[in-house]
Order: C-alpha cells, then sequence, then structure tokens
C-alpha cells in the first residue's frame, strides 16, 4: 500500500490556489503563484473567469521567423495554439479551448485545412465560456465542423444525418435522449447551413490540394435554397424550425444540462468512465452534476457562471490528484515550467508532436468522439514519453524557469539546509502538494545529503537539483493534477 | 498614378526540387534580369530551402540550395536577397548571422559575418539587404535593431541604430532600399514606419505610423523606391501594398489581383475535377461575417488578394514584383505609370 506525505511547506490557501490554478490552467509557474497568493481564492477565481485573453507572445513576431505556424501543415499551425498556451496570461481561457476541442473534435485528417481548424479554436477562445447556446449556434456555423460532418451534403431532398446525429448524441445531449426521428428531423433543420465554395473546397480537401496558391480559408454560407423549410416534429414540439430553432430546443433539455455538466466534471473535478459509456453508468458524484445542472439552468445557460459555481464549490476544492493529466495538458504545463519561448522557436512544433506520442495530437482526434481521457492516457508507451520529455526539459538547467527555480531554492534553503527541506521547497515550487513516501524515499537518495545537509548555492548543487528534477518529473504525482 | 497589373508567376508546391514555391520571402534580379527567389521552405523539416531561377515568362532554368543546415549551400532562417554589380548574390540568413555570397549558378564565393578578415563583421539575425549605386551594402539586422554599411571590400563603413522608437532607434527592422541619390530605406517593422537615412547614415525623415489608414502601416515588411522616388511598401500586417510619393504623402493602395499563372495553368489542365470545381466557384469573396473581417482571414480567404506581402522589388523594366509567402506567388505590376 502506498502511503502519501503532505508536503508541510505549503498552507491550505496555497493548496487551494494551486490546485486552482493546476485545473483552470496548466499549472502556476513560481512566479505567478507569488502574485496569485497576494488575492483572495475567490479573485483569483473571477481574475481566471474574466482575464482579458493577451498572450506574451504576439503572432506577428512567431510569424514573421515561422509563417508555417499558421499556413502549412496541421502540427505546424496547431504549434501555433501551442505558443498560446504557453505564453498566455488568460490560461482559462485556452483550458476551455482545449475542453472543447475534446468535445467537438474536429480532425484535420479529413480537412487538411489547418488555418479552418485554428479559425474553429479562436471561436472557442472567443466564446468558450459564453451561454452554451451561442456556442452550439457558432459550432453549427462553422465551416471546419460543416466540413467534418458532410453537412455541405445535407440537402433538403436528400439529407446527411452525420451532423444531425453527432450534435444530439455527442455535443449536448447523450445517448438516449432523443429518438431516430428527433435526428431526421434535426437534419432536416440544418439542411442549407454549407460552407461558401463547398464543392471546391472539400474536394481540395479531400484531395489535400495545395494548389494552385495554398488553401482557401472556408466562412459559412446559408443556402436559402437548399432549406427544408417545411414543417418538423421535434423532441415533442413542432414548428417550421430551422438549425438555430433546433439548438434553442436543445439547450433548454435537462439531458443538455446534465450532460455538460458531466463534461464540465470530467474536465474539471474528477476522470469519469469514457463518454460512451454515460448512458449505462451513473456520474461519481450525482450531487455535483446536480448542482451545476441547476447553476446551468439559473444562470440561463451562462457557462462562466456555471464554471464559477464549479471553482469555488467543495467538491472541486477537494478534488486534488483525482485526474490524469492530458498529454497537452503536461507537456504546456513543462514548458510553462521550463520557459524559454520569450523568442520563436520551432521547438514548439516538436512538442506537439510530443503530445501526439503520448496519445494526444491536438488538431488529429481519434474520432468525431474525441480522445479517451483519464487512466486511458497512461500506456507503457505513454509513460516512456511523458518521463522523457519532462525529465529532458526539467534539468535543462539553462532554461529561464528552471533557473528561476534553482534561484529560489538557493535563497530560500542557503548553504545547510536540511535535505527534507530542499525537497520540500522543490515540490512547492512545481506544484506538488502530496506525495508519496516511496517517491520521497527517492528524492532523500538523489538528494544525497551525507553529511546530512546540503548547500544548495554551490555550482555543485546543479548535479543534485538536475537529479531531483528528474525524480520530480519521472513521478506518479507530477503525472496527476 | 497607376499601379497596372501584369501577371502572376509561381505556383505552390511541398517537394524539396522543382518549379513552384513554398514561403518565398524575396526575389532579386541578376544584371541580364533573371529573376532569382528565395524560396524559404518549410523550415521545420529543412523542407525545400533553396534559391531559384526563371525568367518573366516563368522559364525554369534550375536552382541551387541544399535544404536546411550550416553547410556553404544550406540555409537557417533565410530572408533577403540582392545582387551587387558584380552579379554576386548575397542572401541573408537571420538564423545563422550570416549573408552567403553565391555566384549566378549558385557556387558559394564567400560569406559576410563570421570569421576574420574582410567581410567578418558581427551580424545579429541579419534580414534586409540592399546594394546603392557604389557596391556599398546595407544589412538591416533583426535581433540588434541596427543598420550596417558596408563597402565592397568588406569593410564596416558605419552601423547605426539601436532599440526604440525615436530617430535612428529601430523595431526589428526588415526590408532595406536605396534610391538613385544613395537615400536608404529601412522598414521599421515593429514601429509601422520607414525611415529614411542620407548616405552616411544621418536621420532624414519617416513615413507612417500604426494602423490601417491611408498612410499607415501595420509592421511594413520591405520598400521599394522607383526612379521617380515613389516608394512601394509592403504593409504585411494590412495584406497590402501602399504606394507613397517621394514625399512620403499617400497616392493608392494595390490590393492585389492574382491570376492563374503559366505553372498554374498547366497544374489545372492535368486536374481537370479541380479545375472544374474551380470554374464553378466564386473565389473572390467578399462577403464575410464579421469577426473573419480583418485583413489576415480576408488574404486567406480571397485568392485574388495579396496574402502575405513580404517583399516588394522593381526591376529594370519598371516592374514591380510583389512576393507573397503565404500564398506562395509573385504578383507583378506595370509602375511605368507612376511619376508625379
Amino acid at each position: 500500500m502506498t502511503t502519501v506525505r503532505e508536503n508541510l511547506k505549503v498552507t491550505p490557501k496555497y493548496r487551494e490556489i494551486s490546485h486552482l490554478l493546476r485545473r483552470a490552467g496548466f499549472g502556476a509557474t513560481p512566479g505567478e503563484m507569488d502574485r496569485y497568493i497576494e488575492m483572495d481564492y475567490s479573485e483569483v477565481v473571477d481574475e481566471l473567469l474574466n482575464a482579458p485573453g493577451t498572450s506574451t507572445m504576439p503572432d506577428d513576431v512567431i510569424f514573421r521567423m515561422f509563417p508555417e505556424y499558421h499556413a502549412s501543415l496541421g502540427v505546424d499551425a496547431c504549434a501555433n495554439w501551442a505558443y498560446r498556451m504557453v505564453s498566455t496570461d488568460s490560461p482559462l481561457e485556452e483550458k476551455i479551448t482545449l475542453f472543447w476541442h475534446g468535445i467537438f473534435a474536429t480532425g484535420n485528417d479529413k480537412l487538411n485545412n489547418p488555418l479552418v481548424l485554428l479559425n474553429q479554436i479562436d471561436t472557442f477562445r472567443r466564446n468558450g465560456m459564453g451561454r452554451f447556446d451561442d456556442i452550439l449556434l457558432d459550432l453549427s456555423r462553422d465551416p471546419a465542423m460543416l466540413i467534418w460532418l458532410d453537412n455541405q451534403t445535407n440537402h433538403k431532398d436528400s439529407i446527411n444525418e452525420n451532423y444531425g446525429r453527432e450534435i444530439l448524441e455527442l455535443f449536448s445531449m447523450g445517448v438516449g435522449n432523443y429518438t431516430e426521428d428527433d435526428i431526421k428531423e434535426c437534419a432536416r433543420a440544418f439542411t442549407g447551413w454549407s460552407v461558401k465554395n463547398a464543392e471546391y473546397m472539400a474536394l481540395m480537401g479531400q484531395k489535400d490540394s495545395i494548389w494552385p496558391y495554398s488553401r482557401i480559408s472556408w466562412h459559412y454560407e446559408y443556402r436559402q435554397n437548399d432549406h427544408d423549410d417545411t414543417e418538423k416534429t421535434f423532441l415533442g414540439e413542432k414548428g417550421k424550425f430551422d438549425g438555430e430553432d433546433i439548438i434553442e430546443i436543445i439547450c433548454r433539455q435537462e439531458s443538455t444540462a446534465r450532460f455538460i455538466s458531466r463534461h464540465l466534471y470530467n474536465f474539471f473535478v474528477e476522470d469519469e468512465v469514457q463518454v460512451p459509456s454515460w448512458q449505462d453508468v451513473p456520474p461519481k458524484n450525482p450531487k455535483a452534476i446536480g448542482i451545476l445542472t441547476d447553476a446551468y439552468f439559473e444562470h440561463g445557460h451562462d457557462l462562466k457562471k456555471v464554471l464559477k459555481v464549479l471553482f469555488e464549490s467543495d467538491f472541486f476544492k477537494e478534488s486534488e490528484y483525482k485526474k490524469v493529466k492530458g498529454p497537452a495538458e503536461m507537456v504546456i504545463n513543462v514548458l510553462r515550467l521550463s520557459g524559454g519561448f520569450e523568442e520563436p522557436t520551432l521547438s514548439m512544433i516538436q512538442a506537439v508532436e510530443e503530445a501526439g506520442y503520448m496519445g494526444q495530437l491536438l488538431f488529429y482526434p481519434p474520432s468525431v468522439e474525441g480522445w479517451h481521457t483519464g487512466q486511458e492516457w497512461i500506456t507503457s508507451g505513454s509513460v516512456l514519453d511523458r518521463v522523457n520529455f519532462s525529465s529532458a526539459r526539467l534539468t535543462d538547467l539553462s532554461s529561464p524557469g528552471i533557473r528561476d527555480i534553482l534561484n529560489r531554492i538557493g535563497n530560500r534553503c542557503g548553504t545547510n539546509a536540511k535535505p527534507e527541506y530542499v525537497i520540500q521547497n522543490f515540490l512547492e515550487l512545481m506544484g506538488i502538494i502530496e506525495i508519496s513516501d516511496a517517491t520521497f524515499d527517492l528524492l532523500m537518495e538523489v538528494c544525497d545529503a551525507k553529511d546530512s545537509t546540503v548547500d544548495t548555492t554551490a555550482v555543485s548543487f546543479d548535479v543534485t537539483a538536475s537529479n531531483i528534477l528528474r525524480v520530480i518529473g519521472a513521478s506518479k504525482e507530477f503525472h496527476l493534477v | 498614378m497607376k499601379t497596372k497589373y501584369l501577371k502572376t508567376i509561381g505556383i505552390k508546391t511541398n517537394q524539396p526540387v522543382g518549379r513552384g514555391f513554398l514561403f518565398p520571402y524575396d526575389v532579386t534580379f541578376d544584371s541580364s534580369g533573371m529573376i532569382y527567389a528565395l524560396n524559404r521552405g518549410r523550415i521545420s523539416q529543412g523542407l525545400g530551402t533553396r534559391i531559384q531561377i526563371f525568367d518573366y515568362d516563368e522559364e525554369w532554368y534550375g536552382e541551387f540550395g541544399e535544404g536546411r543546415g550550416t553547410g556553404p549551400l544550406n540555409f537557417l532562417i533565410p530572408v533577403a536577397t540582392a545582387f551587387n554589380s558584380k552579379d554576386e548574390l548575397f542572401v541573408t540568413d537571420e538564423g545563422s548571422g550570416e549573408v552567403k555570397v553565391f555566384n549566378q549558378k549558385g557556387l558559394p564565393l564567400y560569406q559576410v559575418g563570421g570569421g576574420s578578415g574582410p567581410w567578418s563583421c558581427d551580424l545579429k539575425g541579419p534580414s534586409g539587404i540592399a546594394f546603392d549605386s557604389n557596391d556599398n551594402l546595407y544589412i538591416t539586422e533583426r535581433s540588434a535593431s541596427r543598420l550596417t554599411k558596408i563597402d565592397g571590400d568588406g569593410n564596416v563603413i558605419f552601423r547605426v541604430g539601436e532599440p526604440g522608437d525615436g530617430e535612428l532607434q529601430f523595431n526589428m527592422p526588415w526590408g532595406v532600399v536605396t534610391d538613385g541619390k544613395g537615400y536608404v530605406y529601412v522598414a521599421d517593422w515593429r514601429n509601422d514606419r520607414i525611415q529614411k537615412l542620407d548616405p552616411d547614415g544621418n536621420f532624414v525623415t519617416s513615413f507612417g505610423q500604426s494602423g490601417n489608414s491611408e498612410g499607415q502601416f501595420n509592421r511594413p515588411s520591405s520598400v521599394a523606391v522607383d526612379s521617380q522616388g515613389n516608394m512601394y511598401v509592403t504593409d504585411w500586417g494590412n495584406e497590402r501594398v501602399q504606394v507613397l510619393n517621394s514625399e512620403g504623402r499617400f497616392l493608392h493602395v494595390v490590393e492585389g489581383q492574382a491570376t492563374l499563372s503559366k505553372w498554374a495553368e498547366q497544374w489545372l489542365e492535368v486536374n481537370q475535377d479541380e479545375y472544374s470545381a474551380r470554374r464553378s466557384s466564386n473565389l473572390s469573396i467578399l462577403d464575410l461575417p464579421a469577426h473573419l473581417q480583418t485583413p489576415y482571414q480576408v488574404g486567406s480567404q480571397t485568392e485574388h488578394l495579396f496574402w502575405g506581402p513580404v517583399s516588394a522589388k522593381i526591376d529594370a523594366c519598371d516592374r514591380l514584383f510583389i512576393t507573397e509567402h503565404s500564398r506562395a506567388r509573385i504578383q507583378v505590376f506595370d509602375i511605368s505609370g507612376n511619376s508625379d
């Protein structure tokens, strides 16, 4: 049995805020924690929910040096998003974008047009904490989604049910809450929702054509002549419904509120079973889902307010380390800790690829269902990739973020520190609150304090520090959130 | 005043050899009028980084360069090109901190930056490059925010500039050009202006400020000057070219009006399914949703307009060549009608 010890260096307030920043962001650097710890927990929540979206790495500088970040292959363009995740001072904005990318999973392997996926990501960034009705409406007009689910072939005299099915099954209500007839009626309502030059654009995507002058980006087009404006019966209601009416009906369903609440719980609070099992397996915390569902209706489907309820709840505060870090989350966490992205670099492309080796190549979900999460992130192969990646980055003592951690250790611990104290400080600065006895013992071993104290200001301490960071990066605790 | 569209040259390619472009960044012309295009390629994979040679009629003559690397024929982040009067081709490389020099056939001759002796001055992110009529070389340095002038024997004549937004201060300068009187024009990229210097490196004046109105710029990357002193500025972030007179007064905007190049026509002829779908499409779309009405998005959605206009160069026949890195092509304009 694994016994766990708390990091005695950490105050309850530090613990709560640190947890919040791991879940609502990608973990805080020591410098960020210096600022946040001066605030009340609720002030931090409000800032995360309302911080304006600014990024410390401007797009123009990235594009000047590496234009492929916006207009080349999917992985390159995706690295543009990764730059934002690493450098943003509005981490929740990017985290909620990652949340929606996992649910409204759209793949470049079919679209072959990364810029339209970047535009979709931007839509999630812009409206991802808005009213769910607006999010679904944006999604239904998103050209990447329309081509991904073939809605350009959904005609009034020959419907294609693909989007009509998925908006109900995967994007809003979940299996078991509608009928096959509802799917057909839903599809009819979305006839005519298409993309400008859809035939040519879909053909270019299908052939992965870059000719003659690079890919052309897409935008939504409503084709009135191809829209079925006759009466429909949907979820027991009758009318000449358009897509907008369908979304309005969907969003006031109890099942929608519960489905979205469970997604929020799964992403921000605690790993649930995989989505296809939700029909059969009840939520881990039905009471929490009830609280979020009530908040959804009480606040008019406004997800920002639902998130506020979530982050301030006891069930959230008590959920430390109940989740496995997703690969993208893990990579961004490590990159934010290590720093070094003040100048554009191609290594962001490699970092995105690393997340892919760990099982989550952004822009390339395995299917329309998105990625399976939680413990399914962990395989024998992905663990090796995780450990190799985190070790390589965290033990690069020349990177500014790691250098900052070592300077802080030196300032705090000085020339004559007990090894336990040194380790506790490392763990705090790395955002780890609890650690197993086995890992702690290993850290003590690598601390190599034969004479019982450590001089953390000595040049030779770099070797010890490197070993400590390597063990922390490889520890189970570092891969939980 | 007019800038008259003539033709489009190029086609996109993802191949490491052969005609076609992948992120072209600049063109220049040798004494015979042959066009040399700097194809940056996909740097992350070292794919297709090379110099390509062709003429105005799109006849293809060859290429040189061996992709990403530090060898004599490799590049890291190549940015701009220029010929001196001896038909030696200079290629700046922000990544390696060097300017490599080749003959017309691509044989490496020597390099500027690094080493010792003549041509050995330290360069920090060499970006734009130009010669004056006396074969003096001007190089902008992105990382140092300065302009360096070197004589034809490789000796540094002066270095001016430091980071900032005052006179003779730069913020990541990019393109540079000289006019017939020896004045120097620097695209002061992140200060959204063009600075004009005299041949001794003294500040003369500056044109433009941040914005998207007439005479305002959003990250100007390059400037060309015609025989009348008119300036053609690639207003990179606004996806347009602005034409100013010699005093800096706004004359007109060029937005691009690309047509199919010879290479593009030939490609479509053998890909009839795409040609057919293309003919039934309207690629000159201007009715975009509100959130897509930015210059960048408009450029990405409308094929004939500029998207990534990065370099402006004028050849001996008064033709303006605008290189677009994101559309992988060059739009050519007749500027002989532009006079005060």
